[in-house]
This record gives C-alpha cells, structure tokens and sequence, in this order.
C-alpha cells in the first residue's frame, strides 16, 4: 500500500497467522469430537443389526443375503473388521456362500478396486476384504497382493489361505518365504499350516531342490507343518552339504517319528558342525528312541557348550536309563560332561520342563 | 562491545529460526506418520496375532531397589498382561527392605541353578529363582550395582530374543506388548522399538492396571501431561521419518537381545544409561553397515507417575539434562559424522544445539534483549511482539500435541480433561518453561564438577501413603534416572 513495511510488521504478521493456526487447531479439536460422537450415535444401531443378522445367520435362522446387506449399511472399514472377525467364528463350509453374496455387491466391487490402489491402506483394506470373502476369481489378485510390498497388505492378503484352498495363493506365499524376516516368515507358515492341503505338494516339491539357495529357509517353514509326508524329504536334507540346511532337517525329524528319522538324527549327532550336533540331540531327545543313548551319552563329552546341554536334557526324556546315564557322567573323567550333567540333574521338574523345550 | 551484541542478536535469531523451523519439519512430519500407526493400531486384528506363533517371545526386565511396597502388585501385573510368549525376570538389586522376602513369599520361589553364560560382566549373583505358581517369572537376587548392572544381569539371564526393559513401578497397558512388537510382525531389519510413556498421576489405577485415564488437576503434573504428549506423539513420530529416535525409554523399549549382548548392555557409569545404550546401538550397527530401523509407535503405552512438587521436579530435570550433556559429550565423535548418516547429521546436531544448548541460549537471548531494549537498541513494542510470537510458536507445538492424542489415542475422553490440557499448554510458557531453563542450566555446571548424585525422588504411588526410596524414574525424553 505504498508504507515500508518493517521488522514490526512482519512480526505482526507471523503473530495474527499463529493466532489463525491455533484457532484451527482448536477448531479441529472441537470438530473432531463432535464428529466422532455423532458418527458413533449413527453406526452403533446399524453395527447392532448386522451383529443380530451374522448371529441368526450363524444359528441357521437368516438368509445370507439380509447378512450382505446388513454389512453393506455399515462404513467399509467397519464392515471389513466385523467380516474378519466373524470369519472365525462361522463354520468354514457355510463361508463361501456369504463371499459369494458379497462379490455380487458394488460395495465389494467398490473394495475389490482398492487392491490396485496406489495408497497402501486402500490395498490394505481390499486384502483384509477379500482374505475374509475372497471367491476363486479373486485369488490373482490375493496372489497380487501377497507380494505386495507393504507389510501390512500382504500379512492381511496370506489369512486369505484359511479359507480359500488355491495352490497359486500357496506358491505365492512359499515363493515369499526366503525373502521374510523370521516372524513374518512364521506367521506366513502359519497361515500355509491352516491350507497345508495345497501348501504340502508344493513344498514337497520345494525341498527336492537340493542347489536352492533359499533351502534352509524352506525347510524351517515347511518343518512347521510338522507333516509326515514330508519325512523322507527331510531324511534326503540331512546328507545335504549345507549345515543350515541339515540342522533345519535335524529339527523338522525330531517331530516325525520314524525308524528312518532316528536313524537320521543318529547320523547328524556326529555331524561335523555344531548346531546341527546340537539340533539333532534335541530331536532324539524329542523321539526318544533307546538307541540313542550311547550316542547322546557320548554326545555329553562334546567339546559344545551348547550340544552337551542339548544332549543332557535329552537324556532327561529316556526315563531312568537316562538318568543312570547322567548321573554315570557327572561321576566321570570329562570335566564338560560332569559341569553339565550336574546343572541339568540339579534342575528341579519345573525348571526341566522349561529349559527342555 | 558495540559490535558484539548486534552479532549476538543475529546469531540467536538465526538459532531461534533454524531450531523452530526444525520443529515445524517435526510436526509435519508427524501428520503421515501419526497418521500410519494410527491406521495400523486400527487395522490389524489383534486377537488373530495373539494367538499366532508368529509372535516373537520376549523377556520383559524388571529391575528393583527397595520396592517391597508395590513389588507384588507390579509384578502380578506383569505376569498377567496378553502376550503369548514372555517372561519376566525381576532382579532384586541388592534391597535393603523386604523386596526379596516378599517376592519369595507372593510366588513361591525356588532356587535353581544358573545354566545361562553370564555375557556382561555384573556385581555378583547371589541366586537365581524360579516360581512354583507362576512358570514365567524367574528372579534374580544380586549384590547392588544399580539400574543398569540390574539389567545386565536380566539380560544374561533372558531366554528369548526380544528384551524390554520396565520400571517395577512402571503400569504396562495389558496389550502394550503385543503392540509394541508390530513392527517385527511388519517386517523390517527392527533393532529396538519405542512406545509412549504417559503420566499416571490422578488416573484411577488398581491392581497395576490404570483404569480411567485422567488429566491431573494440579498445575504441576498437569503441565508435564502436555510435554510427554508434545515429546512423545510429535517429538518422536517426527524423528521416525529424520533418520530414528536417539533415545527409546527406557521404561518402555523393546531391544533385539542379540544387539544388546554384542555392545556389551547398558553402561553402569551411565547417568542415562537409556540414551547411552541406544547411542551406541546406532552407532555399532552404522558402524558395521547392518541396516537396521529403530522406529517408536505411539499406540503402546506405558504409565508412569510425574514429579508433582517443584523442588522434586527441579532434581529431575537437572539430572536429566545432565545426563544429556554427558552422553552427548562422550559420543561428540558422532556429530556431523557422515560415517553414522542421518543419525550423525541430523540427531546428534539437533540434541546437541536444540536440546543440550537450548538453555544457555535462550538466558543469552532473554539478556540481550532487556540490554538491546534498555540501550534503545530495539523498540519495547517490537520485543513484546516477537516475546509473543515466540510464546505463540511455543503454544501452537503444545496444542499440536494434544491435536494428534486427540485426532488419534484419545486416552483422555471426558471435556474436562481436554480442557485443562489446553490451560496448561497456554500456561506452560509463562513461569514454567523459565523454570525448566534454569534447571537445565544447572546441569551444566554440575556436569562440569562431574557430579554424580542421584537426588532425591518422593512418590505418592498408586493408592498408597507416599514413600521415598530410590527409583528410576523416566523423562518425557526417555532417559532414566535413577532418583534417590
């Protein structure tokens, strides 16, 4: 307006625009929990209704299609949530027929969309979504998304193998595997356990890969389904060069009881590296199989910390000819073998308990 | 002289500048950031994850001097929160009073042998226990060595990879730790997570469990409500996305044990033996190139009781910011070190001139600005106007703070609550922040004299008479201290 505009002014100027800012912020607040109160006070009857109509649906006493429409009047998010929820508690062969109901809803079409969001809380909701009322057309998009490069997306897309039984959804999790940190490795084995009628073919054929970098990390997963199918695969692991791979086999054969896995195990006891020493102790101990005695006995005076006390509380598990064994030890020439035998029979039952898992 | 004072002018408003507008890149960064956990918090079931064995198994560590007054009541509360695999290892630091007896008697212990390699080195264990009702608490009575030699030995002891260390009188949320550990279930190369510290004076609290959130009536913790809330929900939401939080309280931390035995744990010199062990975490991990994220997430949270007296508080935040001084010092290597990339470009110079400086500079700045105004130098009107501008900035921090807890968390759901926590965010810089100047000003001259007591704390506890006893006790920046 023609003035200099000086140091006061600008000062001036930043204070009346902090001024507008905590206005706002104060505005904000209030909007916030107005909003909040009210959108609660809308939802809460609506939420009830479909809560009344899963209940009478999971009782027999309502259509499925009044349960679609009951979720349909409820904002996405919540709808997504009550879904995932109640996917646990309804018998799973009466699920598909509410999945299929929804495929054929725009709102369904609406959240099937979201897979190919850009937005990752888009993809988010689409996975949880479709885990819960994916049909067999949405299974390349699950595929799609269980590769997804957020965590969050492909955690919530690999639930979707509870309840939709496809070997492209398993290979697609499997294919994952080697590349997951250790507990999201878990919870995908997990949810490979839960449709381990598809998972098992495909990791029986993953193990037979004997030059695959990723084996060790195979065999760690597929040694969770605990599958007996998967024995001789695991019995073919402990000749394998790699010592992460046969001290994962070590670990998988002490929860397959076999002739051909004590024998095994008996073989891996006098392995040359340590962790698969001590891993193939721990699964003898597990089958306690009384030819193994010697060999744990011998394994006390191992030059490992670690293997002696794998072996020792191995030994706990063969009742009282490994308790002779033990006590025999802890009389004994071998220094390692007396310290450990002594710490392990020191151990009340309690504590064995424990310490022997 | 004439020439002095107008440099010294400039170089404060350049400082106030450059450290308001990192504030302001602080609190944007806090928008997405906010507004991502905040989402996950939502999304993700909980219930499926609890019962998943994806879940990584954790020891939480419970260190305690003299604590026979609350010891079984936090404990139990500990044994008790929802996680499917945990333990807690509770070290008796060499009590004067009755802490070990009554945890002998509460959970029927029975002493077993020690079958675990004592790693860090520690004052001397007496034994190790284990209880015959409760499998998952193991107690360790040990010689005094203070916190951190407590937490060593809790370390060493500890079965599983995950470690979190917690205050004895220190009221977890019973689904905190299943929060905390999200960011392992989501992936990444997670060296250490941080949750948020609250304040539990006036909250309603039984059986170690706060039951009904409250914002204290007096001034005093009131106003400490809004500094965890600016500290911890825009602080450190902010810092996740500049390179990873230099400090994760140590009342509430989860830490990947490997990382924690290779560094050797926590340093018992330490004043701050939480910022130092998350220092040197970066700093070893920088240091040989493994990648590694240590990110905060507001939604576990963690109570803990305030100072509520003037005298208590001054020691605190003395200490606190002594602490401060001395860690940055020792690792002064680290500043503007591109061999530690962001942390040593970006945190270590923000703690070191925002946060260890920040006092001296603003007694400077409020000296030269009676000077400038007495000499004439700057018009009274002018200096009353940026007072206020920089009181408004101040304000605006304050009640972004309560915007996220309210846009978010919203722990504090009753009108009365919020009101007051927007009374002390306008009152905060009238007197109180003045205070907090001259209380981290004394730090410097104690760190100076190298000074290493500990002060003295007085808790009124959760439902019981007040009682004085050493505790640790942990600042809105996450440092513990050990409070005598």
């Amino acid at each position: 307006m023609g003035g200099e505009v000086t140091a006061r002014h600008l000062v001036l100027i930043a204070a009346v625009v902090q001024g507008l800012f905590v206005a706002a912020l104060l505005l904000l607040i209030v909007i916030n929990r107005w909003v909040r109160l009210r959108r609660r006070d809308a939802v809460r009857p609506r939420r009830e209704a479909a809560e009344e109509q899963f209940r009478r649906w999971a009782a027999g006493d309502a259509d499925v299609d009044a349960v679609a429409s009951a979720l349909v009047r409820l904002p996405s998010a919540i709808a997504v949530e009550r879904l995932a929820a109640w996917s646990s508690l309804v018998p799973t062969d009466r699920w598909p027929a509410l999945a299929q109901a929804l495929s054929r809803a725009s709102w369904g079409e609406k959240l099937r969309r979201g897979a190919k969001s850009r937005r990752w809380w888009k993809r988010l909701q689409s996975a949880r979504f479709l885990a819960a009322a994916g049909v067999a057309e949405d299974v390349p998009t699950l595929a799609r998304l269980i590769k997804d490069p957020h965590p969050a997306v492909h955690l919530a897309a690999v639930s979707a193998l509870n309840y939709v039984s496809s070997a492209e959804l398993a290979e697609a999790a499997i294919d994952e595997l080697p590349m997951l940190p250790i507990h999201v490795g878990m919870y995908f084995a997990m949810a490979l356990k839960r449709g381990r009628q598809v998972a098992v073919p495909l990791f029986d054929q993953r193990l037979s890969r004997m030059d695959d970098p990723a084996l060790a990390r195979i065999a760690e997963y597929a040694a969770r389904l605990q599958e007996p199918s998967l024995r001789p695969r695991f019995t073919a692991l402990a000749k394998h060069p790699n010592k992460e791979v046969r001290a994962q086999a070590a670990r998988a054969l002490g929860a397959l009881p076999h002739t051909e896995s004590q024998a095994a195990l008996l073989t891996l006891l006098a392995d040359e590296a340590w962790v698969v020493r001590a891993q193939a102790a721990r699964g003898l101990g597990l089958l306690a199989p009384p030819a193994a005695l010697p060999g744990l006995r011998k394994a006390l005076r191992d030059p490992e910390w670690w293997v002696r006390l794998r072996a020792a509380l191995a030994l706990t598990r063969f009742g009282g000819a490994g308790r002779d064994a033990l006590v025999q030890e802890e009389r004994g020439p071998n220094a390692g073998a007396r310290n450990t035998t002594e710490l392990v029979l020191g151990l009340s039952p309690q504590a064995l308990a424990e310490y022997a898992t | 002289m004439t020439h002095l004072i107008p440099a010294v002018e400039a170089l404060i408003l350049v400082y106030f500048v450059a450290l308001n507008s990192f504030y302001g890149l602080l609190l944007l960064m806090s928008i997405p950031e906010v507004w991502e956990q905040t989402r996950l918090a939502e999304d993700e079931d909980l219930q499926k994850l609890m019962l998943s064995d994806a879940l990584p198994p954790l020891t939480i560590m419970v260190p305690a001097y003299n604590e026979g007054e609350t010891i079984q009541a936090s404990v139990t509360a500990m044994l008790t929160l929802e996680y499917r695999q945990y333990e807690v290892v509770v070290v008796n630091d060499g009590s004067k009073d009755d802490t070990m007896q009554r945890l002998r008697d509460a959970f029927d212990l029975y002493e077993v042998p020690r079958i675990y390699p004592e790693t860090i080195i520690t004052k001397p264990i007496r034994a190790v226990y284990r209880s015959r009702s409760r499998t998952r608490l193991t107690v360790i009575d040990k010689e005094n060595g203070g916190k951190a030699d407590g937490l060593n030995a809790a370390i060493n002891a500890s079965r599983y990879p995950l470690v979190i260390a917690v205050d004895a009188d220190t009221l977890i949320e019973p689904d905190a730790l299943l929060r905390l550990t999200r960011p392992f279930l989501l992936g990444g190369n997670v060296a250490a997570v941080g949750g948020t510290i609250r304040v539990a004076n006036d909250c309603t609290v039984q059986h170690g469990r706060v039951l009904d959130p409250r914002v204290p009536r007096s001034f005093l913790p009131g106003v400490q409500v809004v500094e965890y809330l600016r500290a911890f929900l825009f602080g450190r939401l902010g810092w996740n996305r500049l390179g990873g939080n230099l400090i994760i309280s140590g009342a509430f931390g989860l830490f990947r044990r490997e990382y924690l035995l290779t560094i050797g744990g926590y340093l018992t010199n330490s004043v701050v033996e939480d910022m130092d062990v998350v220092v040197r975490l970066h700093r070893h991990l920088r240091e040989r190139k493994i990648p590694y994220v240590m990110p905060f997430i507001p939604d576990p949270v963690a109570w803990t009781e305030v100072p509520s007296s003037l005298a208590v508080l001054s020691r605190q935040r003395e200490r606190w910011h002594r602490g401060l001084i001395a860690s940055l010092w020792t690792y002064r290597d680290m500043l503007f070190n591109p061999r530690y990339g962001q942390v040593g470009l970006v945190a270590v110079p923000f703690y070191v001139f925002g946060e260890m400086l920040a006092p001296v500079v603003e007694v400077i700045g409020y000296v030269i600005a009676v000077i400038a105004v007495a000499t004439g130098r700057v018009d009274p009107v002018f200096a009353i106007l940026f007072f206020l501008f920089a009181w408004g900035y101040g304000l605006c921090l304050s009640i972004w703070g309560v915007v996220l807890e309210e846009t978010s968390f919203r722990k504090y759901r009753r009108s009365g609550d919020l009101g007051r926590l927007l009374v002390y965010a306008l009152l905060e810089n009238f007197g109180y922040r003045q205070c907090t100047v001259w209380w981290r000003l004394k730090a410097f001259w104690a760190a100076w004299r190298r000074r290493k007591t500990w002060g003295e704390m007085t808790r009124t506890g959760f439902g019981g008479p007040p009682r004085q006893s050493r505790l640790y006790a942990q600042s809105p920046s996450g440092m513990w201290q050990k409070v005598e």
